[in-house]
């Protein structure tokens, strides 16, 4: 029996008309994630009055009046001469699915997985005439018991799950203020300044090294289906985490962001999970970089940058040591070398067929977030947010997400997309019991392929 | 240049003879009485005051007859007076503004297109031609119910739109002229093709809660040319009932007629029909007339139905899978145009000056009684009126019109640019037009407007209006937001 039961899809256009003949360009860090998409879901308590249908009236007409800022979103994929994707502004507006959902959003949250979430935000998979496809696709589902989910996919050729989360936000503001805080700014990435030296060997090759050796395999395929599991981390687990990914030799070294410590925690275990004897697998960390290029906070595109960890000569549970050479990698991505990035991609004519994130352990830091101050009513906050990044084909995904507010500064949420018997296997590894998460979200149990998209 | 030169002084010298004899053939009977009062002035003048004094007393006048005298004078100017038709004043109007998220750009509609029709491509791009040329504007909006993928046209929905254009019309007329919906005498509602029981009327009468007694009628079927016939309707009642208030409310409820088949010919209307509607207040109450903006003049009404196939030119029928849609025929403009010169022919004597009738009757005697090749002379009706509000039923019916009357960009400008801004929205174009033209401050006391409309059957209506108040351009309306942008340029084929 469907808990999810769709009630319509529609097109919501912006309330202004987008001029004519406007197109916009898609960086390289935009094309590389073509194939990938983006899906986020919040969730929120409505009041007690609130009629059906009520909520999701609202949100519609705010979302019009938001996508007047954006002409990018109601726009559609073409190809430029050189046979580079871009946007045409051409004020085709996004699809909105509007769903009904049994129980209330608190009862959902105690008995959730995977693929009931993916029931809550809508994807439609690129077909043949781009032309006339979506790239952004909004759900809103409201509980017949109350509360809402806002769900919200996305190709992740216009957007990482940062800027999903800035455009919500603005969403929100809109809904609750008829402004937006942080408008949208929509420029190029920045160039390397004037200073010519030479174009050769760059001060950190190996960023680039990555790019390309990724470039050059063929497309992943799927093996095993994959679940997500949810585990939240209280402040003082992380805290102790932390201390225990400290070298213990060098006082004078920072100690490890939460980032840091979780990525390497599960660098570690899962590792052992999947039966490495020597050394960890090979593992990938994905780091915002709008900060490091000095970006403005409304910057819209992609801003993410992959890189390989090395993890030669670590054992097992060596956790300080995991953790220390994330941070090092952490600490060699700075502004000369992604637009040295930048650059060697901008010279490679070839289309980017490949999948960044389809072959190793990928570990997306989205930490600094904004989800829990998308508030769309007043007194109204989110209560849950989840984020994935599709599809997972590699090793496995793991996303470091903030907590709720007001559950300490480092208490972080983890979603890990996994084999299912190895998330299993994970979720009873004692060195990850040793930080006592809670389970917000287990497993998909085995069951009949719930009602998707009809 | 040279050779220019004497056409052109040729063209002037026409113009001042045309403008002549235009102030000659019009102020005749001016013309006329000037010299007979100046002769009995100069008579008068002549004769002296005395002369004049004896002459009075000569008459020798007997008390009956000037008693039997005044009674007749008396009896014949109430005589006068009675007969006269009640004059008919628009004491104001309005127009439902959609709201801007029903908004459907090109795109959207494009891509809605393809996707219901994803099996058709031969249709979809039949559609995104008739588009391209429509002479729509990216501002149009379409009901909630047509927006949904696929399209939802339930009884349902169409009743939430009639509510939502039709009560949105009427509360703004209310509010606009301090009427009270018990006050309203007769009620009548134009929609073509929404027909539910009970009709819109009683929907009206319910929400507003009139009074029992009022007199309702509801037209259905009518086509776009309804509101001109809710209009002489409303008329002829306000003839028979003295001192009333008339509200007419004309709208088009698109939900139910949205064709979701591939035959070309049904695939127009969707292209081009979007939501709009109208309220307006009649009164023929005189504490009204001092505050109405117009008052009507005429209504001629042409109905080419005997024909059959001006009868069949605008069809309602179902297509070989059983979609039903309405199919236009090619031979539309045709018999447009010859709907339009029946409409001429009765309203041009009503209307026109002097000077134009008797070249009319001249060239028609020229015609039949000399030569029959004779071009036939078509009236200049730039003469009657100010202003022209013609539907705006597509490009085609405007161009038409220009073409057929010798309209200047100027005069179909109110019209083209409804159309841009609000689609075709059948029976309240008319007073989109009219708003238009107000919004742009053209209208002016005792300027004479003629709203022409095109409906199915095949009619041709129009409603010729004079305007009696001095009108300030108005705040509030339809054009309100967007008044500014206006008159764009719309180019013959929009890419998309």
């Amino acid at each position: 029996m469907a808990e999810v039961s769709w009630i319509c899809k529609r097109t919501v256009v912006s309330t202004k008309p987008v001029e004519a003949g406007k197109f916009c360009p898609l960086s390289v860090l935009d094309r590389i994630m073509e194939h990938n998409h983006v899906r986020v879901v919040l969730y929120y308590r409505c009041p007690k009055e609130r009629k059906a249908g009520e909520s999701t009236r609202m949100l519609r007409e705010s979302l019009a009046e938001l996508l007047s800022a954006y002409p990018i979103v109601t726009g559609r994929l073409l190809k430029t001469a050189e046979g580079h994707w871009m946007i045409k502004c051409n004020d085709a507006g996004v699809r909105m699915v509007e769903a009904r959902a049994k129980g209330s959003v608190d009862k959902w949250l105690q008995n959730f997985d995977r693929e009931k979430e993916l029931n809550l935000v809508h994807w439609e998979p690129m077909f043949h005439k781009l032309y006339f496809w979506s790239t952004f696709y909004v759900q809103l589902t409201e509980f017949e018991e109350g509360g809402l989910a806002v769900g919200l996919s996305c190709g992740h050729l216009l957007s990482d799950p940062i800027c999903v989360t800035i455009f919500i936000k603005a969403w929100a503001d809109m809904t609750l203020n008829g402004k937006m805080v942080t408008p949208p700014l929509f420029h190029r990435l920045p160039r390397r300044g004037q200073c010519n030296e030479t174009t050769n060997p760059q001060p950190f090759p190996e960023l680039i090294n990555y790019y390309k050796s990724t470039l050059e395999k063929p497309v992943p395929v799927v093996q095993a289906k994959q679940t997500t599991i949810k585990l939240a981390f209280g402040d003082e687990m992380v805290r102790s985490c932390i201390a225990m990914s400290h070298a213990p030799g060098s006082p004078d070294e920072p100690s490890p962001t939460p980032f840091q410590a979780l990525a390497g925690l599960f660098w570690v275990g899962i590792s052992k999970i999947k039966g490495l004897r020597n050394g960890l697998i090979s593992m990938s960390i994905c780091l915002d970089m709008r900060k490091v290029l000095g970006l403005d906070k409304g910057f819209f595109g992609n801003c993410m940058v992959y890189n390989q960890v090395p993890g030669d000569g670590i054992e097992e549970y060596e956790l300080s040591k995991a953790a220390n050479a994330i941070r090092e990698v952490v600490d060699t991505m700075d502004a000369e070398g992604i637009m040295n990035l930048i650059e060697w991609m901008e010279g490679k004519a070839d289309q980017f067929s490949c999948l960044m994130n389809g072959y190793d352990l990928i570990c997306v830091n989205l930490e600094h977030v904004d989800s829990y101050s998308a508030i769309f009513e007043e007194n109204f906050k989110p209560i849950h947010a989840s984020y994935y990044i599709e599809p997972t084909v590699g090793e496995g995904m793991i996303l470091v997400l903030p907590s709720p507010p007001g559950e300490g500064s480092f208490s972080r949420v983890v979603m890990i997309t996994l084999p299912e018997d190895e998330a299993i296997n994970l979720l009873e590894d004692k060195l990850i019991q040793q930080f006592s998460p809670t389970i917000l979200m287990m497993a998909d149990k085995k069951h009949t392929t719930a009602n998707s998209d009809p | 240049m040279p050779q220019r030169s004497p056409e052109f002084s040729g063209s002037v010298k026409l113009k001042y003879v045309k403008l002549g004899y235009q102030y000659l053939v019009n102020h005749f009977l001016t013309f006329l009485l000037v010299p007979v009062i100046a002769g009995i002035l100069l008579e008068l003048i002549r004769l002296g005051p005395d002369e004049i004094a004896t002459l009075w007393k000569s008459l020798q006048f007997d008390f009956i007859q000037i008693l039997c005298s005044s009674y007749l004078i008396i009896f014949i100017s109430t005589l006068y007076f009675v007969s006269r038709p009640r004059p008919v004043y628009l004491v104001d109007y309005a127009c439902y503004k959609p709201p801007v998220t029903c908004r459907v750009p090109f795109s959207c509609f494009m891509e809605h297109s393809r996707l219901i029709l994803s099996t058709e491509p031969k249709s979809v791009e039949f559609q995104m031609r008739i588009l391209e040329r429509s002479g729509l504007g990216e501002e149009t909006c379409l009901p909630p119910a047509i927006h949904y993928i696929p399209p939802a046209p339930s009884m349902e929905a169409a009743r939430k739109e009639a509510e939502m254009v039709i009560f949105s019309a009427v509360d703004t007329l209310f509010k606009k002229t301090g009427l009270e919906a018990k006050d309203v005498d007769i009620l009548i509602v134009n929609c073509s093709l929404f027909s539910p029981t009970p009709s819109l009327t009683a929907m009206v009468i319910n929400k507003y809660k009139m009074r029992g007694d009022i007199k309702s009628f509801n037209l259905s079927g009518m086509g776009c040319s309804a509101g001109m016939i809710s209009i002489n309707l409303a008329r002829d009642l306000l003839q028979s009932y003295p001192n009333s208030i008339a509200v007419v409310v004309s709208t088009e409820i698109i939900t139910p007629n949205y064709y979701q088949g591939k035959e070309r010919s049904m695939l127009l209307p969707n292209c081009l029909f979007r939501m709009g509607g109208a309220a307006i207040f009649l009164s023929n109450r005189r504490s009204d007339s001092i505050r109405a903006k117009y008052r009507l003049l005429h209504v001629v009404r042409t109905h080419k139905g005997a024909d059959d196939k001006a009868y069949r030119c605008v069809f309602e029928e179902e297509d070989p899978e059983g979609k039903s849609g309405i199919s236009l025929s090619k031979d539309l403009m045709a018999i447009a145009g010859e709907a339009l010169k029946s409409n001429i022919t009765t309203i041009g004597p009503l209307v026109l000056p002097a000077s134009e009738q008797l070249l009319f009757l001249m060239s028609l005697m020229g015609r039949k009684f000399f030569n029959p090749k004779w071009k036939p002379y078509i009236p200049d009706f730039k003469q009657a009126f100010d202003h022209f509000c013609i539907h705006a039923g597509g490009r085609a019916v405007i161009d038409e019109l220009q073409k057929n009357l010798q309209l200047s960009a100027e005069h179909v400008e109110a019209s083209r640019m409804t159309l841009h801004r609000f689609g075709n929205t059948s029976s309240s174009s008319l007073w989109y037009e009219l708003s238009y033209i107000e919004a742009k401050g053209r209208m002016r006391k005792g300027n004479r407007v003629w709203q022409i409309a095109f409906g199915s059957g095949f009619k041709c209506n129009s409603a010729v209006w004079k305007c009696i108040k001095s009108i300030e351009i108005p705040t509030d309306g339809p054009w309100s937001d967007c008044i500014d942008r206006y008159p764009v340029h719309i180019p013959e084929v929009v890419k998309l």
